[in-house]
């Protein structure tokens, strides 16, 4: 039985700029918005619009991820025929290796795309929160007839420069990609989402494997030797919610978002539900003295003390005098009494034991331009009393 | 402990649950902000190692198959056992939709299935009992007592259900006397343990004699014939069966002892995901001494109340000791205290209910107040 489409997600990332959350993840398992990974995200997109089959490109810490990801069943990708496949490199005749790059990762898994013979293929990253609807994408790829739809998201000229951006002719064609220009010439940035035809990018994909100068990626190898041919590329814009989670600034701020009511990114959207693996916890309980406000709260927390403008994961507790403000806690961190949390990131188990301090307001950093967000990488202690100022990170 | 075999009565209805069980029977009843009932009794199986459990169900079975589905939540879709539902067979003769008259007349039902059970132990169990009970120390105490049925039981609570079956022991913890409605001893949880050889034979001799009730049946009548065992469970247990017990249960939840005991860490209770969002609370929320599940959405008051997935409330609302199903809402400005409202019930603005403690009010599924 033949698939129309098959999405094929790059989850191979170390996402290195999140530096203690992604010591022991990848980064798309990295949690997101009080319940879920940022991988739900492009997994969700692809059940919500109809895209069954998923290959998910593993490389960098894995096994959590595997885990995460098991038979596919949250998102409804445990299929007979299709459904969700985690697609690491192997051994092979010749040898193997590990993914070099983008383009070579998908080159590597040809066979496994062949299997479902499809039209066409897309290419998604785990790196962005946001919700699209691929199958509209495809639609307007078929009607324009091009090899090659790229999504793109209007950025402002002054953030042009950090991006990939597509130059395109009055009709949405393409005409020139720019890594990242110092002289960007239009401001249309590429999500890193693309649909080809099987077909053309598989010759492509052949083609860039057989050039030992290649660096085997899609934005500067694939799309400019497509353009180079003559290949029709459009682009398709997208003005939804769309953001970048690669620094420990990005995901706060991304979180942040979650709490605004005006934010395009309706999590609570029946209509296009983000699924996630759920974990089994009661309901959460806040206690009498509590105070909870502009936040959300899952499953499991137990909140006695204050929790201002923050996002709590499953299982978090806040204790009795403690104070939680403008913060993130990831799955089962414990908030004693009395400590204060302020501008932080406590990653999955943190504990803060009584009376300590972890991270502050901008407004009484020291240093306005040494001010940032306190990390607590996961499992670890701080011991009572203790003091971790802004823009620190304690790994163990 | 994968020895045992599960099965769940969950064809009992209250009367007294009134609007609470107009679509449901007691096993379903929404509980907990996200938990049906079965659920604490189906985990519990899921718990002690039980791949395999049969659920007897007669009528008002929709909301229950609704809400199992195949068991995967329970871990429960399997190839070799898991989960199986057994509705009755379209009865053609005069006992159509007919309550069972006991557990042994709808054990008869699923004869065929019982004598396939590849088990050595059965447990019977009702399916509206709220805890968390070890089934296996249950079969540990079964197998050191060497009785051959052992019922679980909990110390007489206060306002203990006058109908409920109450049993005395002797020094051994053998059953000497079972009565019902006396409040002598401790109270049935109606939880039962015996081997599969047992409850065959049982059953073909009730079925011989048109004898249909397990408690009066088997229990009382072979007190002295079989040897009958108590395991006495010291957790918290509620059973629901009226609107004033259900209110007044749903509130021991607000307890930290009551949530320690029904929701340790490790011994999960699980039920239906439902993928909601977490719950958001806005600027001008003001939420205390509550039990919110996910997916909710709250701008007004919320103060001692309990609420499922998916509970909308508007901007200036104020819920005190309430009760609110999935889904339902308080627009704003409304004020409602005391108040159980079932899923889907919209309050309009600015209306006010007011309910009491001995006397919530309780509001049928759907409608709009």
């Amino acid at each position: 039985m033949k698939k129309e489409i098959v999405a094929m997600l790059l989850a191979g990332g170390q996402g290195s700029r999140l530096y203690v959350l992604t010591t022991n993840v990848a980064k798309p398992a990295v949690p997101f918005g009080g319940k879920y990974r940022i991988i739900d995200f492009p997994l969700s997109n692809c059940v919500n619009s109809d895209i069954d089959t998923v290959g998910v490109l593993t490389q960098y810490q894995p096994l959590e991820l595997n885990e995460y990801i098991g038979s596919g069943q949250p998102w409804d990708l445990d299929r007979l025929h299709g459904g969700v496949h985690i697609l690491p490199p192997y051994m092979h005749g010749k040898g193997g290796q590990w993914y070099k790059g983008t383009a070579n990762a998908i080159y590597q898994n040809i066979r496994f795309i062949d299997n479902y013979g499809p039209e066409y293929v897309l290419i998604l990253s785990g790196d962005h929160i946001y919700k699209m609807d691929y199958a509209d994408m495809l639609r307007r790829h078929k009607k324009s007839g091009s090899d090659c739809t790229i999504a793109v998201y209007e950025v402002s000229l002054q953030e042009a420069s950090r991006f990939g951006i597509l130059n395109t002719n009055p009709d949405d064609t393409v005409y020139e990609f720019e890594e990242k220009p110092a002289q960007p010439k239009s401001t249309l940035a590429s999500m890193g989402i693309y649909i080809f035809n099987w077909g053309k990018l598989r010759k492509y994909l052949t083609e860039d494997e057989a050039d030992p100068k290649s660096s085997n990626d899609f934005g500067k190898n694939i799309i400019p030797a497509m353009l180079k041919a003559g290949e029709k590329l459009s682009v398709c814009r997208f003005n939804g919610y769309w953001k970048d989670v690669g620094t420990i600034e990005s995901l706060w701020d991304a979180n942040m978002d979650m709490l605004s009511a005006s934010n395009q990114m309706d999590l609570h959207d029946p209509a296009w539900r983000i699924y996630a693996r759920n974990p089994v916890a009661p309901p959460h309980y806040m206690g009498a003295g509590a105070v909870i406000s502009h936040s959300l709260v899952t499953e499991g927390c137990e909140v006695e003390g204050e929790v201002l403008n923050s996002v709590l994961f499953n299982d978090v507790t806040v204790a009795e005098g403690a104070s939680v403000k403008y913060s993130i806690l990831m799955p089962g961190a414990v908030v004693e009494s009395g400590a204060v949390i302020e501008y932080a990131i406590l990653a999955e188990n943190a504990r803060v034991g009584a009376g300590a301090r972890v991270g502050a307001d901008p407004k009484d950093a020291p240093d306005p331009a040494e001010w940032g967000i306190a990390v607590v990488a996961s499992d670890v202690v701080i011991e009572a009393g203790r003091v971790i100022g802004p823009n620190t990170m304690v790994a163990d | 402990m994968k020895d045992m075999h599960g099965i769940i009565f969950a064809y009992l209805t209250h009367p007294k649950l009134k609007e609470l069980a107009e679509h449901r029977t007691a096993a379903s009843l929404p509980f907990g902000g996200r938990y049906r009932c079965i659920d604490f009794m189906l985990s519990n199986m899921v718990n002690a190692g039980i791949n395999d459990v049969g659920v007897v169900m007669r009528d008002s079975y929709q909301s229950l198959l609704d809400h199992l589905g195949s068991g995967k939540d329970w871990d429960l879709a399997r190839k070799r056992g898991g989960l199986r539902l057994l509705p009755p067979f379209g009865y053609a003769g005069p006992r159509r939709s007919v309550e069972f008259r006991g557990r042994m007349e709808a054990l008869y039902g699923v004869a065929s299935y019982i004598s396939r059970i590849r088990q050595d132990y059965v447990v019977l169990a009702d399916g509206e009992n709220v805890a968390n009970l070890s089934l296996e120390d249950v079969l540990e105490s079964h197998i050191q007592s060497g009785a051959e049925i052992t019922c679980v039981c909990t110390p007489a609570r206060e306002g203990a259900v006058s109908d409920e079956a109450f049993y005395r022991l002797d020094d051994t913890g053998r059953i000497v006397d079972i009565t019902v409605g006396l409040k002598d001893g401790y109270e049935s949880m109606n939880v039962f343990l015996l081997s599969k050889p047992l409850l065959e034979h049982l059953l073909n001799y009730c079925a011989a004699r048109s004898l249909y009730h397990f408690n009066r049946d088997v229990l009382q009548a072979m007190k002295e014939k079989l040897r009958l065992s108590a395991y006495i469970y010291n957790g918290y247990c509620a059973r629901l069966i009226s609107v004033t017990n259900y209110f007044q249960h749903s509130m021991d939840l607000l307890k930290p002892e009551v949530r320690r005991d029904l929701f340790p860490r490790g011994r999960s209770i699980r039920t239906k995901v439902r993928d909601e969002a977490p719950t958001y609370y806005s600027p001008d929320s003001r939420a205390r001494n509550s039990v919110v599940a996910d997916g909710c959405y709250i701008e007004g008051v919320v103060e001692n109340s309990i609420l499922f997935r998916g509970v909308r409330i508007g901007k200036g609302a104020v819920v005190q000791n309430c009760i609110l199903m999935q889904d339902a809402a308080v627009k704003d400005g409304a004020r409602i205290s005391h108040v159980i409202a079932d899923k889907q019930v919209t309050v309009s603005e600015n209306h006010i209910l007011v309910g009491h403690s001995t006397y919530p009010i309780a509001i049928s599924k759907g409608a709009e107040v």
